[in-house]
């Protein structure tokens, strides 16, 4: 009978001081996984368009991908050229997430057992279920949303937005007890920006962790309890779930990236935006 | 019963899990090590950067060319389809004004061949008038002249033949009144 998975990944072994995980051995291999991937990609992007051919096979179906990832990015970024752009960030987040997952739900996975003494563990186990992947590519996510914002906007123009000492001078310089009342209170919303950022990323990584983790839960259980048929159907919401989180969390750091590299210009379509974020984010954990 | 052992089975180690949470630091309760953290994000990179390098940015490239030429071949045909249209108006107006110009100058040449013909006639009767009106004049004064010459070859005839006749019984006057007085009555 399998083990309910602990909280956290296993090591299996140790490279100098690094514990290598079983979380971190799935990643490294999903990893591997995409180079083979873009290898034979190049080999027929090197086949088909260097000489201006039709693409097949793999390139065509690569290309299918990103057409339908640049779709939907389109209905967040409004903008073709901002979706381009993020491309890569958003694109690896969605594909290796996806991968991983999916990767997760194959035979093999948590089934493979090492004996090391009297306990056993797993060999393999879903990248996702480590909160260390997870909360590494939410920290990703949200750092590069804030370089980006800084390289598009300039560095004081955005740190306005977290630490509003431009607003409040323009507040006092008008000399109306009003507005200096506003940019004060403007201020320590500023303020409590700084915490939503952490936030973010908190909400990111927790919210992939627990949903895949507790689908590998709700698959050891199920397994224990009757492991022939019944499994399936939840096999197959794994599958959706996989999917569907994966979309959650590229859709929510392309918000984060499209928020922050958007000139805003006065308050209310600071509070608009910020306004439209909350929405977002309270939809998403329902999900 | 068999059913609550093997659950409690699963909800011990979470409940120990929660306890260590409580108690200690929640971040190591969730496996959160920096080492690991900075692997995976490791991993990450290096996922993103063969991604980034290798597939997304030449694709979205091609993808954005291919766009750009379709639109181009779009327009293009746009472009061709109008300007046949174009042509093809030309082209019937020319044809048009090609027919009207022909058959402006065959009108043109008929009336002129019309008149050329009634001029020609015209000028064919005044011509054979003239040569008619010459025939006679020239018919008239031949007529005169024989008239003439006739007269007076018959004067000399007779002239000779009453001298003939008459040499021996007239003199020189009374010959010459004779000769008046017959010419008179020719």
């Amino acid at each position: 009978m399998a083990a309910i998975p602990p909280l956290a990944a296993e090591p299996i072994f140790h490279i100098s001081r690094l514990p290598v995980t079983n979380s971190y051995i799935n990643s490294t291999l999903t990893l591997f996984g995409f180079i083979v991937f873009i290898i034979f990609l190049n080999a027929g992007i090197k086949k088909y368009y260097s000489k201006s051919r039709a693409p097949k096979g793999i390139v065509n179906f690569f290309e299918g991908v990103l057409e339908f990832m640049l779709g939907y990015f389109d209905q967040v970024t409004h903008d073709r050229k901002k979706s381009v752009k993020f491309l890569p960030v958003v694109g690896t987040l969605f594909l290796f997430i996806l991968v991983s997952n999916w990767i997760g739900l194959l035979p093999g996975i948590n089934s493979v057992i090492i004996h090391r003494g009297a306990e056993t563990l797993p060999l393999f186990r879903p990248a996702d279920t480590d909160l260390n992947l997870t909360l590494a590519m939410a920290v990703f996510a949200v750092a590069i949303s804030h370089i980006l914002g800084v390289a598009t906007i300039g560095f004081f123009r955005y740190a306005n937005r977290f630490i509003k000492l431009g607003d409040l001078y323009q507040a006092v310089k008008s000399l109306k007890p009003v507005n200096i009342l506003t940019a004060i209170v403007e201020f320590f919303v500023g303020i409590i920006e700084i915490f939503s950022e952490i936030a973010k990323m908190v909400s990111l990584s927790l919210r992939l962790f627990g949903n895949i983790f507790a689908g590998e839960v709700l698959m050891t259980v199920l397994a224990g309890l009757i492991p022939y048929l019944v499994p399936l159907p939840f096999m197959a919401l794994e599958l959706l779930v996989g999917l569907i989180q994966a979309v959650v969390f590229t859709m929510l750091a392309l918000v984060y990236l499209t928020m922050a590299t958007t000139d805003t210009h006065g308050h209310a379509e600071i509070d608009g935006h910020s306004g439209h974020a909350e929405a977002e984010e309270n939809q998403v954990p329902a999900v | 019963m068999n059913l609550l052992h093997y659950l409690a089975q699963f909800i011990i180690p979470i409940a120990r899990a929660q306890e260590t949470a409580a108690s200690g630091n929640p971040a190591a309760a969730l496996g959160v090590d920096w080492r690991l953290f900075v692997a995976q994000l490791i991993n990450f990179g290096i996922l993103l950067f063969v991604l980034w390098k290798w597939a997304f940015v030449p694709i979205a490239k091609k993808l954005e060319e291919r766009t750009a030429k379709i639109e181009k071949s779009l327009h293009d045909a746009d472009r061709i389809e109008k300007e046949k249209r174009e042509f093809e108006n030309w082209r019937q107006a020319e044809i048009i004004k090609t027919r009207q110009e022909a058959s402006a100058v065959v009108t043109a040449a008929q009336s002129e061949a019309q008149k050329a013909k009634q001029q020609i006639a015209a000028e064919t009767k005044a011509e054979q008038e003239k040569i008619v009106a010459q025939a006679k004049q020239q018919i008239d004064s031949e007529k005169n002249r024989s008239i003439a010459e006739a007269k007076s070859e018959i004067a000399n005839l007779v002239t000779a033949a009453a001298e003939k006749i008459l040499r021996k019984k007239l003199d020189a006057k009374a010959d010459q009144e004779l000769i008046k007085e017959s010419l008179k009555s020719i």
